[in-house]
């Protein structure tokens, strides 16, 4: 017996269990898990009736028949929607924008927070103050619309990544950050002789890793899954992204018709189980697009606790 | 083991290359039989393995005579793997030979993938062939391999070899790649297989190097007869057809011949040459210093990859006449490797001398300009920099047509222009764009004649031409200052001046003309100029200094932030002038017409316009209202999750509740669209099944409780995310304060209600005073997605709305009325984010701003 053990969270536990359950607490744990399950099923049954729909028989989904499980499995649906044309150089974009687009993103917003945090800067509290500001107010979509029209951003592929460099939440997550680490490693690498830069490469960013993880996955999931502004900014039909492609599916329901019988070869795939319908490619793309989340998701889960706690305290 | 990832990049790459790369579509008056000869794709390997001849070159001949050009896909490939291969042999150099043969590769891959590309630009492949996205995952897969190569030398910091080894090696490659322009760069040749005359075809052969086209005319191969069309008996390879064409039947002679054009001199490569060529010399003289090879082959390099980027897609345009192009793509006018295989070089070169730099600089980094000079070289560099604008075109004259908005003359004045122009008389009158003049010659028809017009530009030419002369004088005088350091302050007098007279000179040019006859302002140069000198003033200032105090150095990086804020959130500010206006396209703002408050009053007076907004008004405040009211739900949600004593429960619950969050509203509008389908959604089938239902519901077809719908879809993917914040804060909550609570007696149900929760209710307060203050904001993703032509009355927020009229619209003339609800909205906004953060001040003492 450790009687003098500090009492951990375990050991509390345990005691707690000890503790008798009234009849009550076990009907309030029965109630308790019972909606925590059903609302744990609505959130992933979406997600696992569109998959079973995508790789069932084409003609069963046609009717209506796959509710529950798969059936008939083929991949075909998969395999054929990379040959819509489009899709793939839709992928690409997607791809480059949110690489692209969360690095910039990140690396502005790391530096500028860095920036922020000097004191000794020439008007530091203007600079930030209007950098800050910018939060809480838009000029509106036209004026928005026309100022990127008049900078030549309009059907270009930049309008994706370079707008990102200032983003005043970040740079405030970055900057409270920062300020909670001890300034004497980077006073001591000043008198060493490094410059603002050098610090800022060799002693900040790695020791704001974790800060930045949670950037990035903010980011690229705000880039992978943006489609209006593709929808606003590329007039010309250049520069689609998958994202926007599934919207276009969606709401443009005879074009995709028509895009699906002249893609595919009808005299080769007679079998009606793994023909194409819109309804098929409208799934496999959506599909196709919440795939990579779901592959990066369970991966960075636990930054994004550790990222909204910084967030609730604001600079 | 890390080597070993440069081994699954040769695996991909073998692999990617079964992957289709080039989708074919048989042209549809091709007969059938010659229709299902075509394959359905191509690989990249059927490419390499087969070239042309994975076509039916049988059935169409021509299709021969296209060169696929397998063997550059092979050596890549090869060239990639054998890197890859490298990387395992422990010796010092492996793993630099594994970078630069990945580097090639990524250079040949650029080749074939823009190569292929550009077949399919052709008349020919444009019925044929269409590119798919990985012919560009060689590309890819090589530079992934290159940098992942890069970054074990780092690593591994075997550097290997000496610093003046490595800088000998730069001048080689430099020299190399200077050599590389005198070997062909294009090709360009007559398909055998179009005619009878083989010889004849081959001595048609043209190959121009790189140095040619830089200085000498070019030869250039030309079709007579391209554009009637002739020549889509190609297509069938009916020589015969193409007799007739041609004048002394010999049908190569007749139809091809070769003309000269006289190309203007290619001042870029010519400096890329020199540069190229004068860092491989300095390279190799151990007594200048090293950064001098390093920067010019950078510099060299930068002019080359421009260069070669226009040499690679010069064959689509510049190299031929644009009738014969579409029969040249057939096989000719190709460039060769040669360009890239120059700009592989020249980087390579380039890195070696920045690797040698690093590796005689180690572990230190040594600046190669001495710290005090440094700031008195870059006012320096500024200011000449500044004078080049102000001597570039500097002053723009936009005319109108009378009574017209439209600018149909510009007229461009430089200030080489002001400073040779004798007398501005020579500015000639303006010209509309058939070169007539544009306004009456006599007075008395219009406001305006032309010679009042032309009186009028030479007075602005003459202001123009004193100004920019003594601007020049004083940025030259500023510049001699600072070379001469006669005196610490001149320089920045000079500069000063210079800038206010510059400042003055665009203002008096600006209003020099009538408003309604054009417009006269800088241009793109005249607006760098501004800060060109403005920063030329400031670091001559202080050049006399030891360095730039830490402020200033602060501030300048901290520029380009602000400059960007000021680009993409400052600027359109200036749009809301819009809303004053009635706003059309393509028009300058000083011949929009003026409106006034004309659309704020149409708001509410315009009986349409104001159904409308109470419309739109009702449905923002009505979704954003449910959702606020039931704000509460992630903090039970929250409290119950907090309840579980499995943690591995817990934490599933957790993790797949917050999934919907990351994913976009088109997605869950596909869930929604598969769930509730109709005739086939699991929610009609299970309504039926159960009898709730008679007969399908068109679930999202329709307005009926679309305000209730929405805010379940928004619940559904908020509620887990929203949980995350409360969840914090419940870790954050004493837990010293349960400890007493369970001593006194208190059941779970008293301490969730007497602990728990009002721990919460401090960051439940804030998130809701902060929903409120965004209660006008709720954004139109959601509602853009389920919107349709049923529910668009009901489903219409103020977002919305705005986006439906103005850019979704055809109609281009709401664009004001749209900015105007804008304006409104951002007030309103911010007017209710004061409240917000006031009442949070007055309740709990502390701002949430």
């Amino acid at each position: 017996m450790t009687t003098k053990a500090p009492i951990n969270e375990r050991l509390h536990k345990r005691r707690k269990n000890k503790v008798k359950l009234s009849g009550w607490d076990i009907a309030f744990n029965i109630f308790n898990y019972t909606i925590l399950s059903l609302i744990t099923i609505a959130c992933v049954f979406p997600f696992y009736y569109l998959f079973i729909n995508t790789i069932s028989s084409n003609e069963l989904v046609r009717l209506g028949q796959i509710q529950l499980y798969p059936r008939e499995i083929h991949f075909e649906n998969y395999v054929q929607v990379f040959k819509l044309s489009g899709i793939a150089d839709a992928t690409l974009v997607s791809i480059s924008r949110t690489a692209l687009g969360t690095a910039w993103t990140v690396a502005g917003s790391a530096f500028l927070g860095y920036l922020v945090t000097k004191h000794e800067m020439w008007l530091r509290t203007l600079w930030y103050r209007l950098i800050i500001i910018t939060m809480y107010f838009s000029a509106g979509l036209i004026p928005w619309y026309i100022n990127l029209k008049n900078l030549g951003f309009l059907d270009n592929f930049w309008v994706y990544v370079i707008p990102g460099l200032v983003s005043p939440y970040n740079v405030i997550l970055v900057k409270t950050f920062i300020e909670g680490l001890p300034s004497s490693l980077e006073e001591s690498a000043m008198l060493d002789g490094a410059g603002y830069t050098r610090v800022f490469a060799s002693v900040i960013v790695p020791l704001i890793t974790p800060i930045l993880a949670t950037l990035c996955i903010f980011c690229a999931v705000g880039q992978w899954n943006s489609f209006t502004d593709t929808m606003m900014l590329m007039p010309s039909g250049k520069f689609y992204t998958l994202q926007y492609m599934l919207y276009r599916y969606q709401h443009e329901a005879q074009s995709l018709a028509a895009l699906v019988r002249t893609t595919q070869n009808t005299g080769a795939i007679a079998n009606l189980a793994v023909k194409q319908t819109a309804l098929s490619v409208q799934m496999t793309v959506a599909m196709v697009v919440v795939f990579p989340i779901l592959m990066v998701y369970p991966f960075f889960q636990r930054y994004f606790v550790k990222g909204i706690m910084i967030g609730a305290v604001k600079g | 083991m890390k080597r070993w990832i440069a081994l699954i990049f040769a695996a991909l790459i073998v692999a990617v290359m079964f992957l289709p790369a080039v989708s074919i579509h048989p042209h549809s008056q091709l007969a059938e039989d010659v229709k299902s000869a075509f394959p359905d794709s191509l690989s990249l390997f059927d490419v390499a393995t087969k070239g042309s001849g994975a076509l039916p070159t049988d059935k169409i001949p021509a299709l021969g005579s296209m060169d696929m050009r397998g063997f550059t896909l092979l050596l890549g490939a090869g060239l990639l793997i054998l890197g890859a291969l490298l990387c395992l042999v422990k010796k010092r150099g492996a793993l630099q030979a594994a970078a630069v043969l990945s580097l090639f590769s990524v250079g040949v891959f650029l080749y074939e993938a823009f190569y292929l590309g550009s077949l399919s630009e052709s008349l020919l492949y444009q019925l044929l062939l269409a590119p798919q996205a990985w012919i560009w995952a060689p590309l890819v897969i090589a530079i992934a391999q290159t940098a992942i190569v890069f970054v074990l030398i780092m690593k591994e910091d075997s550097l290997g070899l000496s610093d003046s080894a490595w800088r000998r090696i730069s001048g080689a490659l430099s020299i190399a790649a200077a050599a590389l322009m005198l070997l062909p760069a294009f090709t360009s040749s007559v398909p055998e297989t179009i005619t009878d005359n083989p010889a004849a075809a081959k001595a048609m052969t043209i190959s121009s190097s790189v140095i040619t086209q830089a200085l000498a005319e070019e030869p250039i191969l030309s079709a007579i007869g391209a554009e009637t069309g002739a020549f889509d008996n190609v297509l069938s390879g009916d020589i015969a057809a193409l007799e007739p064409l041609s004048a002394d039947g010999n049908n190569i002679a007749g139809i091809f011949q070769i003309t000269k054009q006289s190309a203007t001199p290619d001042v870029l490569l010519i400096a890329a040459l020199a540069f190229l060529v004068l860092s491989g010399i300095l390279a190799f003289i151990p007594a200048v210093d090293r950064w001098f090879p390093l920067s010019f082959s950078a510099i060299g390099t930068v002019f080359l990859l421009i260069q070669s980027a226009s040499l690679m897609s010069t064959t689509s345009a510049d190299m031929f006449t644009n009738a014969s192009r579409q029969l040249y793509r057939l096989g000719v006018g190709c460039p060769t490797l040669v360009p890239i295989a120059m700009a592989v070089l020249s980087i390579c070169g380039c890195m070696c001398a920045a690797v040698g730099v690093r590796a005689a600089n180690s572990p230190y980094f040594v600046s190669p300009i001495p710290k005090k000079s440094a700031l008195r070289l870059t006012a320096l560099t500024i200011a000449v920099a500044a004078v080049v604008m102000l001597v570039l075109p500097g002053i723009q004259f936009d005319f109108y047509k009378p009574g017209k908005t439209k600018s149909v003359s510009t007229v461009l004045m430089s200030g080489a222009d002001a400073v040779t122009l004798t007398t501005p008389a020579d500015i000639t009158e303006p010209k509309d764009n058939k070169g007539k003049t544009m306004y009456s010659e006599e007075a008395g028809k219009t406001e305006y004649t032309d010679l009042m017009i032309k009186d009028k530009m030479q007075r602005i030419a003459r202001t123009y031409q004193i100004t920019t002369i003594m601007i020049l004088a004083f940025a030259l005088c500023g510049i001699a200052a600072l070379i001469l350091k006669t005196h610490k302050k001149l320089p920045i007098i000079f500069f000063s001046l210079a800038l206010l007279l510059k400042l003055l000179s665009y203002i008096l040019t600006a209003a020099g003309m009538p408003t309604d006859v054009g417009t006269v302002g800088g241009t793109v140069f005249t607006y760098v100029s501004f800060p060109l000198l403005l920063f030329a003033a400031f670091f001559s200032n202080f050049a006399h200094m030891e360095e730039l105090p830490k402020k200033y150095k602060l501030f300048l990086m901290m520029l380009p932030f602000l400059a960007a804020a000021f680009l993409f959130s400052y600027l359109p500010l200036y749009g809301w002038s819009y809303a004053f206006f009635n706003y059309k396209f393509g028009i300058p703002m000083s011949q929009q017409e003026y409106v006034g408050f004309k659309w704020f009053s149409e708001l509410v007076m315009n009986a349409g316009h104001r159904a409308n907004m109470m419309r739109v008004m009702s449905n923002t405040f009505a979704m954003s209202g449910l959702n606020i009211i039931t704000s509460w739900l992630p903090m039970v949600f929250a409290i119950l999750l907090n309840e579980v004593t499995k943690t591995r429960f817990k934490k599933f619950v957790q993790i797949f509740t917050t999934l919907p969050n990351f994913i976009s509203w088109t997605l869950v509008f596909s869930f929604a669209m598969a769930m509730f389908a109709m005739d086939t959604g699991i929610y009609s089938k299970f309504m039926l099944a159960t009898g709730a239902i008679s007969e399908p519901v068109a679930w999202l077809n329709s307005s009926e409780h679309i305000w209730i719908k929405m805010w379940a879809w928004n619940t559904w993917k908020g509620l887990g995310w929203g949980a995350i914040m409360y969840l914090a804060a419940i870790a954050g909550i004493d837990q010293e304060l349960y400890e007493a609570a369970r001593v006194d007696g208190a059941g779970r149900w008293k301490q969730m209600r007497f602990i728990t929760l009002p721990g919460l209710l401090p960051t439940f307060f804030v998130l809701l005073l902060l929903s409120i203050s965004n209660i006008i904001n709720n954004g139109m993703e959601q509602y853009l997605v389920f919107q349709n032509s049923m529910n668009k009355d009901t489903i219409e927020v103020l977002d919305l709305y705005v986006y439906n009229i103005t850019i979704a619209s055809t109609s281009a003339n709401t664009y004001s009325f749209g900015t105007a609800i804008g304006i409104l909205k951002t007030v309103f906004s911010v007017t209710l984010l004061f409240a917000a953060n006031f009442v949070s001040k007055k309740l709990r003492g502390e701002s949430i701003v």
